[in-house]
């Protein structure tokens, strides 16, 4: 059983969007949950969420970033050629329900992540403010298709190169000041993520968040997505990977992003503007060594 | 010791993940067969989970007739090529008054010689009458594959739903290459499809569909062979530690990814020094994965040696080809590194046989003040294979047994849900191949007699 790739666009540098014909998956699918790529048999497995699904045509969307040799691979597929496999879909569906206002904020592939959620919970009814935070205007996707999900968008650029200069999470706070926000989603960087969980902590607001720890199988086979929710240590792809934020452990959370030492190197580079901070605060001892 | 077979030399095959045993001469598989047929007690005869005729395969193979030899076989084994290799071979068990002198009949090797050199010339599709009952089999494992012989033998549409992108379970992405090649065991699964029976990969049951599902469809039953699908975390303190994997993990990506990729750069990466703890075949096919890495490794148990629960061969082979064993240890903790983060050693202490309380009771007690560091920047934990239900979806009333395995009626194999069965890993503990698919082979008894 193979996976025609049915269309292609670049949205950004090294982030392409695919559509790709998986009938059955796409009838099945559900906002927040998540499939295992094998882009070529013998290749590497990846957790890619699906950001749109088109029962009607059978098609599910992806969204790529191109920064380890798997995903690069994958997003050198052209239209017309087959993926090998995709295992899904798999993970828990995010509980939608009317709340009321609902913030929901994503950094870098995030949002590929957060706009099913966001269409779902306004079609439930709810006043949904997306925030998306990008390194610049270059490297923003999906802005149209998340215009479209939300009540009303904000985006902020660190580099100030499109609409407000700043992080997703500083946003965050005017809207909380703003108006009675009864629920969050956040998906994309640890450091924002945990900003998020500290903000909204203080209001007693639940939030969501979707951790992604190194997955190898996607299935609950393998352990390798352990994550410490609650005091308990849970797995990711089976439990998850949409967590309830003042219950994540975040620094056993950073532990179990990178398990070894190259995808370190890799992982910090795409965290929010503050990644030159992390890198130094996170492994004295790899730049010791 | 039992018969040895001709492998490849211990430096060569730790460069390769080609198969170790290069099988048997058919001068040693006369002889013995013979050697067999003196024996006189024949307490092996009955051995076999699944009741292969041993001494009736065993004289074909003695009279040169290796095609008979595995249609005797395959009476009772749907998966010959693959027992003759892998099986634990309870035949072979203690009980034989040989093992005494550790040269107890290699049953199992007759039946790999019988499996190898025993092919029919040409195998045609079987003409079987249909009997238009739907059975779905949720899992493409050993016990799942025998269901679905025994059942398209007699006719009933059977549909195996596997959700990894191949089928063959844990022969597939658990055993490694140089055990069971993946070409044997995709030959043994033709064999089945030949049967008529219908397999569907990619397919995660419980997500892609459910159970009440399976039965608006037309599927008269539905038999649960989904193994041990997760695993219990390893509570040590620093299990979390990056570099810390689990058996499965090392397990999944030495049978999918290219072995020369695999070779040069591992996902996930192994570092150079590395100690796998947990006893059994999980621990030492890690172990010997890591070997063909060119990493240096220690396998660490708190059993004896001799306790340690594999075939002798497998754990003969691996100290040749350089594997460390700390038998009588126990793990204590891990040790992170300068940066806290990743995993640098395992802190152990010895164990040994004491008579603590002095009531003539010898157990396994640590030895006080044995504290030692093994150094290993990947640890990697072979144990805790055990099954989660939830994401099967079937609801809150299936009754489970008190290990969280799915119970069934020990007669008719049946779960406590209507018109489901289960059967090898995912009902019991089988550390068997034929165990397993014994469990298969009663359930898919048990099914033909309820749709007849
Ligand atoms: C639930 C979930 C949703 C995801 N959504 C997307 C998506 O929409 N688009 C997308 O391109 N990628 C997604 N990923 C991550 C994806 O698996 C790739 O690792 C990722 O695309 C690499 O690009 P990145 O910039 O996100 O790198 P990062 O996520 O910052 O990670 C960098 C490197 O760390 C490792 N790593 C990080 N996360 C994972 C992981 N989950 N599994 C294995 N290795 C990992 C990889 O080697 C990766 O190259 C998702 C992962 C999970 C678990
Ligand atoms: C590493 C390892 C090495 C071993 N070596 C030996 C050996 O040398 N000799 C020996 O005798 N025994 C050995 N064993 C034990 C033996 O392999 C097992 O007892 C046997 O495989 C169990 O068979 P099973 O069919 O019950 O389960 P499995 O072989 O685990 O098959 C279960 C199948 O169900 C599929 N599945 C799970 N969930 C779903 C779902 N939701 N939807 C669809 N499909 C699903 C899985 O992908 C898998 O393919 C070994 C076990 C391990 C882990
Ligand atoms: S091989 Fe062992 S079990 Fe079999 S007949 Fe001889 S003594 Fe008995
Ligand atoms: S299947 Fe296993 S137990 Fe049965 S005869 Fe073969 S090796 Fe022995
Ligand atoms: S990714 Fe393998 S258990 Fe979650």
């Amino acid at each position: 059983m193979m996976f025609k790739i049915t269309n292609k666009q670049i949205l950004a540098k090294d982030v392409k969007r695919l559509d790709v014909k998986a009938p059955l998956i796409a009838s099945r699918v559900e906002p927040g949950q998540f499939v295992m790529v094998i882009t070529t048999e013998g290749g590497d497995w990846i957790p890619m969420p699906i950001a749109e699904a088109d029962p009607m045509r059978g098609q599910i969307t992806f969204i790529v970033q191109e920064s380890s040799p798997a995903t690069i691979q994958l997003g050198h597929l052209t239209i017309g050629e087959e993926i090998f496999s995709i295992i899904g879909p798999l993970g828990q569906a995010a509980a939608i329900a009317k709340a009321g206002v609902v913030v929901c904020l994503a950094t870098g592939v995030g949002t590929a992540s957060i706009l099913p959620i966001c269409k779902a919970l306004k079609k439930a009814g709810n006043k949904v403010v997306g925030i998306i935070g990008a390194k610049s205007k270059g490297s923003l996707t999906l802005e149209p298709q998340m215009r479209i999900a939300c009540s009303r968008l904000l985006i902020a650029t660190e580099d100030g190169s499109y609409e407000r200069r700043g992080l997703a999470s500083e946003m965050l706070k005017d809207i909380l000041a703003a108006e009675v926000v009864r629920l969050v989603y956040a998906a994309g960087s640890v450091d924002m993520m945990q900003t998020v969980c500290h903000l909204t902590r203080d209001r007693a607001i639940k939030t969501l968040v979707q951790l992604r720890p190194a997955m190898s199988c996607g299935m609950g086979f393998c352990g390798s997505c352990r994550v410490r929710v609650e005091g308990k240590v849970v797995l990711a792809c089976v439990n998850g990977p949409l967590f309830d934020g003042h219950s994540v452990n975040f620094e056993h959370y950073k532990m179990r992003v990178a398990t070894s030492q190259d995808d370190e190197i890799l992982t910090s580079a795409h965290s929010e503007s503050d990644a030159t901070r992390s890198i130094t605060k996170f492994f004295p001892g790899l730049l010791g060594k | 010791m039992t018969l040895k077979p001709t492998t490849q030399p211990a430096q060569r095959r730790i460069r390769n993940f080609q198969e170790i045993s290069l099988g048997f001469s058919k001068k040693q598989m006369i002889d013995e067969s013979i050697r067999y047929m003196d024996c006189v007690e024949k307490s092996c005869d009955h051995g076999c989970p699944l009741g292969v005729d041993i001494p009736g395969f065993i004289r074909l193979v003695r009279e040169g007739d290796n095609v008979g030899a595995l249609a005797k076989i395959r009476e009772a084994n749907d998966l010959p090529a693959i027992c003759g290799r892998i099986c634990a071979a309870p035949c072979e068990g203690s009980f034989c008054a040989k093992t005494v002198d550790k040269n107890s009949i290699s049953v199992r090797a007759l039946e790999r010689y019988a499996s190898d050199h025993g092919r029919p010339r040409f195998t045609s599709k079987k003409i079987i009458t249909p009997v238009g009952k739907k059975v779905a089999i949720i899992g493409s494992g050993p016990a799942g594959l025998s269901a679905a012989a025994r059942l398209a033998q007699v006719g009933l549409k059977v549909t195996v739903f596997e959700i990894m992108p191949h089928l063959g379970g844990i022969l597939r992405y658990g055993v490694p290459e140089f055990r069971l090649p993946k070409n044997v065991l995709d030959a043994e699964i033709e064999e089945i499809r030949l049967l008529g029976v219908d397999f569907k990969t990619n397919f995660s049951v419980g997500q892609s569909m459910k159970l009440e599902q399976f039965l608006g469809e037309g599927y008269a039953a539905v038999l649960l062979t989904v193994g041990k699908n997760s695993v219990s975390l390893l509570d040590l303190p620093g299990a979390d530690l990056g570099g810390v994997y689990y058996a499965k993990e090392i397990l999944l990506a030495a049978n999918t990814r290219f072995e020369e990729r695999f070779k040069k750069n591992p996902t996930p990466s192994i570092g150079s020094k590395v100690a796998v703890i947990g006893s059994g075949q999980a621990a030492l096919d890690c172990s010997r994965i890591c070997l063909r890495l060119g990493r240096d490794v220690t396998l660490i148990f708190p059993e004896t040696l001799e306790d340690f629960p594999v075939y002798p061969d497998d754990r003969d082979d691996s100290r040749e080809e350089g594997l460390k064993i700390e038998a009588l240890s126990k793990p204590l903790s891990i040790l992170a590194d300068s940066s806290g983060r990743f995993a640098a050693g395992v802190q152990c202490v010895r164990m040994d046989f004491a008579d603590a309380n002095g009531s003539g009771k010898w157990e396994i007690k640590p030895v006080p003040a044995s504290e030692y560091l093994v150094e290993a920047q990947t640890v990697i934990w072979a144990g805790g294979f055990k099954i989660n239900i939830a994401p099967l979806a079937m609801g809150p009333h299936l009754k489970l047994n008190e290990s969280g395995s799915i119970w069934v009626d020990p007669e008719t194999a049946q779960t406590s849900l209507p018109h489901l069965y289960g059967a090898g890993d995912a009902v019991a503990n089988f550390a068997c191949v034929a165990e397993a698919m014994a469990s298969g082979k009663k359930a898919a008894m048990s099914l033909r007699k309820a749709l007849r």
